[in-house]
C-alpha cells in the first residue's frame, strides 16, 4: 500500500467577467495597468497559459502590444516577463510598467489602437468541480495524468503554485507517496516555457520513468 | 438522458459539470423570454437550449412578449441604434415600450429562481421582477451605439443582477458583473448533424451546384456587410490560377429591406459567370447548407461588420478552415495561422483561398484543429454550462471563485 491519501483530481472552467476598463494606446494600457484588480492582471498573465494555443506570446498585454500596436520590441519584453518568479501580483505589475515606462522613454510614441482593436480587461469567474477521478498509487496517478482533461492540469500544476506557492500534484507525491525525487523532478518543470499539454507530457515523463525503474528487478 | 446524445462529441468536462449542475440547481425554475418563437438566431438556440435544460432536471420555461407593430417598428429602431445606426425615438415610443412590457409582465409568470431576458425588446420586465436571480443577455453588437439609446437601456439593464454579452468590447460601464458568454451551435441540428455522402450529393444536385471542381462558398444574409462583392472579387483573382466554383448562399430577411437590392447587386455583379451560383434559400434550409458546407473546399466569411459570425464555427465544425474578416466575433473563433486565416483585404481573401486550394495537407490539419477548437468552446453544452454556472454563482454569494 503506497499511501493513504487518495489524489481527488479537480477540473476548472472560467467565465470571463468584463473589468469595465479599456485601452486604446500604450499610455492608456499602463494608467489601467497600474489600478486595474489583481483578478484582471492574473487573467491577462497567468490564465494566458489555458489558451490552446500559445503562439509567441506570453501574456495577453504582449499579445496586443505584438498584433494590434505592431510594436515588436515592446511585445518582445511584456513576453520575457515570467510571472512565476513573483511572490505577490503587484510585483508582476510592477514589472510590466516598468517595461512600458522605459518603452515609452527610449521610443517613439506608439500609434492608437485600429477601431475595434482597443485592449479589454478582463477577470474571470472560476468555477472548480471534481473531476470524478481518485488515484491511490503512482501506477494511476500515471493513467490520471494521461488522461485527465487539461483543466486539471492547470488547477493543480499553474493555478495551486499560486494559491499555495507549489502545484499540487508535487506536494501530493511528496506528501502522501513519499517520493521527493520525482516531486522535485516535477517541481522543476519550468511552468513559464510549455502549454499545458507540454507540462502533461513532461509530468508523464518523469513519473512513467520512475514507474518503470520501480518495477525492474535486475 | 438527451445529454447522453452529446457523449463522445462535446468535451467530457462540461458534460460532467452540466450533470453535477444539473443536482445542485434540480428541481428549480429557470425563465427565458425573448420576443420571437421562432426565426433569427435567439429563438434557434433557445429551441435547442430548453430541452437540454429540462433533461438536468431543471423547470426551464420559455416565454414570448407580445406586441402590436408600434413595439416592434420602436424595438427594431433600438436594435439599429444600439448597433450605431443613427435613429431617433421619441418619448411616446419609450413610453410604449414600457407599457406593453408592463401588459406582458400582467400576463405571464415572472416567478422564477432564474430570468433570462434576451436583447432590448423585454428589457423592462425587470420593473416587475419578483425574486430570483435576473440576468440580461444581450446578443446585440453594442460597442459603439447611438448613446442617448443605450442610455435609455441601460437604465434597465442596471437593475439586473447581472448582464451577458457575447464578446468583451460590447461590454458597457454599467456598474453590475458583466459576464462575457459568446454564443453556440447545436452540433446535433439538421444544420451541424453528421450528414451521409447520399445526403450531400443529393442536396447538391437539387441546388444545382456541380462537384466536379472545388467549391469555395459564404453563407451569409445578402448584406453589404458580409462584402459579396468583395468575395465575387476574390474568387476572380483566385480563377485565374486554379478551377473552381463560387457558391454564395443566403436567405432572404423579411426584417432586412435593402437585402433585395444587395441580391441585385451582386447578381448583375457576377454578370454570366456560368461558376458563381447565387442561392436563394428559403427559410429552414438547415441541410441544405450543412450540405453546402461539407461539400466546400475552402470557405470564406469575408464580413466588414459582424457581430458574432456563428457561420464560421458552423463551416469549422465541418473540419473546413475558414478565412474571415478580422471582425466582430470571428477574431475569437478563428486562431490566425492555426484554425484558419483572418484577412483584412480582398487581395488576403484571394491569396489565402489560392493557399487552401493548393495545399490540401495544411487545408485538412488546419480543418482538424478548427473542429476541435469549436468542440472545446463553441458548442452549446458549454453555453448551457456558463449559463448554469454563473446562476449557481448568483445564488451563492456572487464570488469570484466557486467550488461545486
Amino acid at each position: 500500500m503506497e499511501t493513504t491519501t487518495p489524489f481527488e483530481f479537480k477540473q476548472y472552467v472560467s467565465v470571463l467577467k468584463a473589468a469595465g476598463q479599456r485601452a486604446g494606446n500604450l499610455r492608456e494600457l499602463r494608467e489601467v495597468i497600474a489600478v486595474v484588480s489583481d483578478d484582471s492582471l492574473f487573467h491577462h498573465t497567468y490564465q494566458y497559459f489555458l489558451k490552446d494555443h500559445v503562439l509567441e506570446y506570453t501574456n495577453d498585454f504582449a499579445y496586443w502590444a505584438g498584433e494590434s500596436l505592431e510594436e515588436r520590441v515592446l511585445a518582445e519584453q511584456l513576453s520575457n516577463i515570467d510571472p512565476y518568479i513573483f511572490n505577490h501580483i503587484d510585483e508582476l505589475r510592477r514589472a510590466l510598467l516598468s517595461v512600458i515606462d522605459t518603452y515609452l522613454e527610449g521610443f517613439p510614441e506608439p500609434r492608437q489602437a485600429l477601431s475595434g482593436e482597443e485592449f479589454y480587461f478582463n477577470e474571470t469567474v472560476s468555477f472548480i468541480f471534481p473531476a470524478g477521478i481518485r488515484v491511490k498509487n503512482l501506477a494511476e496517478f500515471l493513467i490520471a495524468m494521461r488522461y485527465i482533461d487539461p483543466s486539471a492540469i492547470y488547477y493543480h500544476f499553474y493555478e495551486a503554485r499560486v494559491r499555495l506557492g507549489v502545484d499540487d500534484l508535487s506536494a501530493w507525491v511528496e506528501t502522501s507517496l513519499g517520493r521527493k525525487q520525482l516531486a522535485e523532478r516535477i517541481r522543476s518543470i519550468d511552468p513559464f516555457m510549455h502549454s499545458v499539454e507540454g507540462i502533461r507530457e513532461h509530468i508523464v515523463e518523469a513519473v512513467e520513468d520512475k514507474v518503470r525503474r520501480d518495477m525492474e528487478v535486475l | 438522458m438527451l445529454l447522453d446524445h452529446y457523449s463522445g462529441i462535446a468535451p467530457t468536462g462540461d458534460l460532467l459539470l452540466l450533470r453535477r449542475l444539473g443536482e445542485l440547481l434540480q428541481g428549480k425554475t429557470f425563465l427565458h423570454v425573448n420576443s420571437t418563437r421562432s426565426g433569427g438566431g435567439v429563438a434557434e438556440t433557445l429551441q435547442r437550449m430548453l430541452p437540454l435544460i429540462r433533461d438536468l432536471g431543471i423547470n426551464a420555461r420559455w416565454e414570448v412578449i407580445e406586441g402590436d407593430m408600434f413595439f416592434f417598428d420602436t424595438t427594431k429602431k433600438m436594435h439599429n441604434a444600439l448597433q450605431g445606426n443613427r435613429e431617433y425615438i421619441s418619448e411616446e415610443m419609450w413610453g410604449h415600450h414600457f407599457g406593453v412590457n408592463r401588459i406582458n409582465a400582467g400576463k405571464i409568470n415572472l416567478e422564477a429562481d432564474a430570468v433570462l431576458i434576451h436583447d432590448p425588446q423585454p428589457v423592462p420586465l425587470v420593473e416587475f421582477r419578483r425574486g430570483g436571480c435576473w440576468f440580461w443577455r444581450c446578443h446585440i453588437d453594442v460597442s459603439n451605439p447611438v448613446r442617448e439609446v443605450s442610455d435609455r437601456i441601460m437604465r434597465y439593464s442596471k437593475k439586473y443582477d447581472a448582464a451577458i454579452f457575447s464578446v468583451s468590447k460590447f461590454a458597457q460601464a454599467l456598474g453590475i458583473d458583466e459576464l462575457i458568454i459568446p454564443p453556440s451551435i447545436d452540433p446535433l441540428s439538421d444544420k451541424n448533424r453528421k450528414l451521409t455522402d447520399t445526403e450531400i450529393s443529393e442536396a447538391l444536385e437539387r441546388l444545382g451546384v456541380p462537384a466536379d471542381r472545388p467549391m469555395i462558398l459564404q453563407v451569409s444574409r445578402f448584406d453589404r456587410f458580409k462584402d459579396p462583392i468583395g468575395v465575387i472579387q476574390a474568387y476572380r483573382m483566385v480563377k485565374k490560377y486554379n478551377n473552381c466554383i463560387l457558391v454564395l448562399a443566403g436567405s432572404p430577411a423579411t426584417d432586412d429591406p435593402e437585402g433585395a437590392a444587395v441580391l441585385g447587386e451582386v447578381t448583375a455583379y457576377a454578370a454570366d459567370d456560368p461558376d458563381i451560383h447565387i442561392l436563394l434559400l428559403p427559410p429552414f434550409s438547415d441541410k441544405y447548407i450543412n450540405a453546402l458546407q461539407r461539400a466546400a473546399t475552402v470557405i470564406l466569411q469575408k464580413s466588414l461588420k459582424e457581430g458574432f459570425g456563428l457561420t464560421v464555427s458552423e463551416a469549422m465544425w465541418k473540419g473546413k478552415p475558414v478565412i474571415g474578416g478580422a471582425t466582430g466575433g470571428i477574431p475569437l473563433q478563428i486562431v490566425h495561422g492555426v484554425t484558419g486565416f483572418l484577412v483584412h483585404s480582398v487581395e488576403g481573401a484571394a491569396f489565402r483561398t489560392r493557399q487552401f486550394l493548393n495545399n490540401p495537407d495544411m487545408t485538412k490539419r488546419m480543418g482538424e484543429k478548427g473542429r476541435e477548437y469549436i468542440r472545446k468552446n463553441f458548442l452549446i453544452t458549454r453555453q448551457v454550462r456558463d449559463y448554469l454556472s454563473i446562476w449557481y454563482r448568483g445564488e451563492n454569494g456572487g464570488k469570484g471563485v466557486v467550488e461545486l
